[in-house]
């Protein structure tokens, strides 16, 4: 299910009832809420960690932290608010552990490079119809992209995020989230140069 | 159009994050070239064909949280609120043994102590002595007899 099919909400009326009642007392609140914004935000973060658990702990620690200073929330979209706190804390992680994500050098155990560990792992049945190739591809291309381009990359084509709530995110202006998005759009284009020349041959 | 300008214009059609007066232009520029409207399909197509992971949280994971920010609720003495205390109550102790210390030395030292330590009648002994022979003197000069400690 993409982000665009979640109702893409402007911290609605439904995101701070249920915030309101979980201070209130009522934890299933807290399960709606997280239910509803699982998929985007579990899935960017699996492409910025190491692992499934690594980034259920990442997870956790998202929404911790965003209930705990939902004061400070100014946001207007709380899925925007949860990503900017996953950047910070994947910002946070990289600096401590100089865990920069380089994923076409990096190997796991088995030296399977991570970057094709990871996009063939977690895929939905939507991976099975004919898409699966391209998309295969275009995962292992941008896990090849640098950290700041690859997260425009993701956020705006699996999170769907505006460019402006990217730049927020990113604490950059605008224009920098978008040539950053061009950059990886470049790089992805050479990356890809069969798939784009099918698409020109097709005439489509 | 400039294919640069062309793109970003491209993507932030895709956001929706055009005005209106770009839309227009944008609209313009794809009715006049075909460079444009197959960059804007190749966009689509790689926004298209963008797989999305289905692996979710574990089941647990809400539990987790849950159980987290209770923990975060609950009043946890921190390091700095369980060593300022302490280490008041400790200046608080050593202040009051130090007072005490004190007037046990002064007690120790002083002539008062020194003579109720040793149970000897200092004071007396010698004025006594000399009050008697002060009085002696006194009625010898008047001729009565006088108790001097009565004066």
């Amino acid at each position: 299910m993409k982000t665009t099919d979640i109702e893409r909400t402007r911290m609605d009326q439904d995101d701070e009832k249920l915030l309101a009642a979980y201070r209130e007392g009522d934890s299933e609140a807290l399960g709606v809420l997280v239910d509803k914004y699982k998929r985007p935000l579990f899935g960017f973060i699996l492409r910025f960690s190491e692992g499934r658990e690594d980034a259920d702990e990442i997870f956790q620690e998202v929404w911790v932290r965003a209930i705990k200073n939902m004061n400070r929330y100014r946001q207007k979209s709380l899925l925007s608010w949860l990503f900017r706190i996953a950047h910070n804390l994947m910002i946070d992680r990289v600096r401590r552990r100089k865990f920069v994500l380089s994923l076409d050098t990096s190997a796991s155990e088995d030296g399977i490079p991570l970057s094709e560990r990871l996009a063939g792992t977690g895929l939905g049945p939507d991976s099975e119809t004919g898409g699966r190739e391209l998309g295969l591809r275009i995962e292992a291309a941008a896990a090849r992209l640098p950290l700041e381009q690859r997260e425009v990359f993701w956020l705006r084509m699996q999170a769907d995020l505006s460019f402006k709530e990217i730049a927020k995110i990113q604490k950059c202006s605008i224009n920098t989230a978008l040539a950053r998005m061009q950059y990886a759009v470049s790089k992805l284009r050479k990356e890809l140069a069969g798939e784009y020349r099918d698409l020109r041959e097709a005439g489509i | 159009m400039k294919r640069k300008k062309l793109e970003k214009c491209l993507l932030l059609e895709q956001s929706g994050e055009l005005s209106p007066r770009q839309l227009r232009q944008l609209e313009r520029e794809l009715a006049a070239s075909e460079n444009a409207r197959i960059l804007r399909q190749e966009l689509g197509r790689l926004r298209g064909s963008v797989l999305l992971p289905e692996t979710e949280p574990f089941p647990w994971t809400v539990a987790r949280i849950s159980a987290r920010l209770r923990e975060e609720r609950r009043p946890v003495l921190t390091a700095t609120q369980v060593i300022k205390p302490v280490l008041a109550l400790a200046a608080c102790v050593m202040a009051v043994a130090g007072i005490f210390n004190f007037h046990g030395k002064q007690a120790a030292s002083s002539p008062v102590a020194v003579v109720a330590a040793a149970g000897v009648d200092v004071w007396n002994d010698p004025l006594e002595g000399d009050l008697s022979r002060l009085e002696r003197q006194i009625a010898a000069i008047s001729g009565d007899s006088i108790d001097i400690m009565e004066m």
